[in-house]
């Protein structure tokens, strides 16, 4: 089994603790994607597994075997680096060759391999160039290719699209996508966009401070996160998060209350305090009153181009909807509805999900929110 | 600042320039002018430039009279040893302190480069004292013995090594490449101008050095060509000043040839700016 299983790990420089009791497992052939905020830990994290930063303490066993001080050659890893790191002296040929050579690989092997590579990515054109005289795409297609040749049981990618624009980063994730699907090696990749998270995982895990915050498949991620950090983090703009008191079964914002659905109640049993979430394209807006649904004052509105971005207040409770088409204006009061398929709600010390309830359908109510639209 | 301001701004700094270019100049032009002259008109033209009778016998005198060969040879050897060693033991020591991590590193830097401080008229009676216990007194190897190693060229090479990205590194450690296999197949190309610069430095210097030969070499057999320049500026022989230009001008064809070779990396060392992968 080639899988990685990260067991307690911690990692500290001086007093300052920058992963903190990381539990992680990535199975053979899976797509694990770390994502985070600067600064969360994850290229940290990335960088225990390949070698190039000592673990602190805990374990990390790769392929089954413990790891924590095998050398960064020793642990059959391929690694792309957020810069390419190719070495500017050498062609394109001698840059994916280089580790073959150096660990004296048969010629006519390398020779196959190289060829092979070159086709996949497209770089026999390229390959007697050297890095500065090809473009940003060319060069991290040449990373991944240096990357890919070793066929190693693992592939860590560091941030591998960050320098590249946003059309080409669309393509080579799709690219890199297919590549994994031909080889299916371990496959560690560090982002902070969470749209190349959500396109190119098979799961999800997010990082915040050091610590997990949530590994879930990036439906479920967006759909039902584990915590606020979560909602919030995923999703642009972001989820829609305010404290609100509890009384029967009604959320109260202020003096208005927002009813909850029957299937909600046990969650909220036992609660008087909550975190609601609710993603900005999950509400509806309109200009009629409706039953159950609270008054709010439009602030201002972004053009996104094709969408319109709503903020509005709820009493003391700033909020953010995606309109598609017809917005209402600045000051105008609004009505404001949940889709209650799609709200979210969190424990209030521990910011954590209270959970789903099992039954959740579409209620009458939502059918009515589907049909409030602005005339 | 409008245009003509600039261009009478920049024609200024050209003058300058020229007069400082000139300046430096005239010791070379007037080593070769006079070494062309015979020794009467030296001494009643020795300011002026062009010789009225050029003659190339000082040249010849200097090849009859001296073992010329076997000093050149004795100094090619010398500045040849010295710049290895010297260069050798530099990329090492920076290799050592750019790409590991250990204890005291940070102190035995400042302690190492702060030997660049150390002026030679203290260091001169002990290695004169170690060279003479070792019986290396008049040989060549004495005098190549005490320059193994140089902070300076640490200074210099480490300086260049801080510009590898630490990726380029890591990659090539990823790949199983061992400490020396990466220092000799991407450090080493990616900083090919400063070690050639530190290396033409160190043997200019030794090329030139004459108060530590003076000390170790006793027997004329050994000189080298500063020893033998000597010879015709002291009280020894000092009243043939031609023959002392024209064997100015030989000492300095070497080291001038090998800078105009390879002055692309001199300036480049200096000019340096990162290096990207």
């Amino acid at each position: 089994m080639k899988d990685i299983i990260l067991e307690n790990v911690c990692k500290a420089y001086g007093g300052a603790q920058v992963v903190k009791n990381l539990n992680l497992t990535v199975s053979e052939g899976e797509r694990l994607i770390l994502l985070g905020p600067s600064g969360c830990g994850k290229s940290t994290t990335l960088r225990m597994i390949a070698g190039l930063e000592e673990i602190t303490s805990g374990k990390l066993y790769m392929g089954e075997q413990l790891s924590n001080h095998v050398a960064s050659g020793k642990r059959n890893v391929a690694m792309v680096f957020q810069n390419y790191a190719l070495f500017p002296h050498m062609t394109v040929e001698e840059n994916i060759t280089y580790g073959l050579k150096v660990n004296k690989y048969p010629k006519t092997e390398i020779e196959q391999r190289l060829s092979d590579v070159l086709e996949m990515l497209e770089l026999t054109a390229l390959c007697k160039r050297k890095p500065k005289d090809l473009s940003g795409g060319q060069r991290q297609r040449v990373a991944l290719a240096r990357a890919i040749v070793k066929r190693s049981d693992f592939l860590l990618l560091d941030e591998p699209l960050s320098n590249l624009d946003a059309q080409l980063r669309q393509h080579a994730r799709k690219e890199l996508v297919k590549i994994h699907d031909k080889y299916r090696q371990t496959f560690v990749y560090v982002t902070h966009d969470q749209i190349e998270a959500m396109t190119v995982g098979d799961k999800i895990a997010l990082m915040y401070e050091g610590s997990l915050k949530m590994v879930d498949t990036p439906k479920n991620v967006y759909h039902k996160p584990a915590n606020v950090f979560t909602a919030k983090f995923i999703g642009s703009p972001s989820c829609n998060v305010a404290s609100v008191n509890r009384e029967e079964n009604c959320l109260l914002f202020g003096a208005q209350r927002l009813a909850l659905p029957e299937c909600w109640m046990e969650q909220v049993k036992g609660r008087d305090r909550l975190y609601f979430g609710i993603r900005p394209e999950h509400i509806r807006l309109g200009n009629l009153p409706a039953d159950g649904a609270l008054i709010a004052t439009i602030k201002y509105i972004e053009d996104y181009g094709n969408r319109m971005g709503v903020y509005f207040d709820v009493e003391d409770h700033e909020m953010i909807a995606v309109c598609d088409d017809n917005a209402p204006c600045p000051g105008q009061t609004v009505y404001f509805l949940p889709d209650f398929e799609k709200i979210h709600l969190f424990d209030y010390d521990t910011s954590d999900s209270i959970g789903y309830p099992s039954n959740l359908t579409r209620s009458d109510l939502n059918e009515l929110v589907y049909q409030y639209k602005f005339a | 600042m409008n245009p003509d301001r600039k261009e009478y701004h920049q024609i200024g700094w050209h003058v300058l320039l020229c007069v400082i270019v000139l300046l430096l100049l005239f010791p070379i032009v007037f080593a070769v002018s006079n070494s062309l002259k015979t020794l009467n008109e030296a001494y009643q033209t020795v300011m002026s430039i062009i010789p009225h009778n050029p003659t190339l016998d000082n040249y010849l005198h200097v090849f009859k009279r001296l073992n010329f060969l076997k000093i050149t040879l004795n100094t090619f050897f010398i500045a040849l040893c010295v710049t290895v060693f010297k260069t050798v033991t530099s990329i090492l020591a920076a290799y050592a302190f750019v790409s590991y991590d250990w204890k005291g590193k940070g102190i035995l830097y400042f302690i190492l480069i702060s030997t660049i401080f150390i002026p030679f008229s203290v260091t001169m009676i002990p290695n004169y004292l170690t060279v003479s216990s070792l019986g290396l007194n008049d040989t060549l190897l004495g005098v190549i013995l005490p320059q193994f190693a140089d902070a300076t060229g640490i200074l210099l090479i480490r300086q260049s090594m801080k510009t590898i990205p630490k990726s380029i590194l890591e990659v090539a450690g990823m790949e199983n490449s061992s400490g020396l296999k990466t220092l000799r197949d991407v450090v080493i190309p990616l900083i090919k101008p400063a070690v050639i610069s530190t290396g033409i430095i160190f043997f200019i210097n030794s090329w030139n050095e004459y108060v530590w030969p003076v000390l170790v070499l006793k027997s004329r057999e050994n000189y080298t060509l500063s020893l033998a320049l000597q010879m015709y500026i002291s009280s020894e022989g000092g009243t043939e000043f031609t023959i002392a230009m024209a064997v100015s001008v030989l000492t300095m064809f070497v080291p001038l040839t090998l800078y105009l070779i390879f002055q692309k990396y001199i300036i480049s060392t200096f000019t340096a700016s990162g290096i990207k992968g």
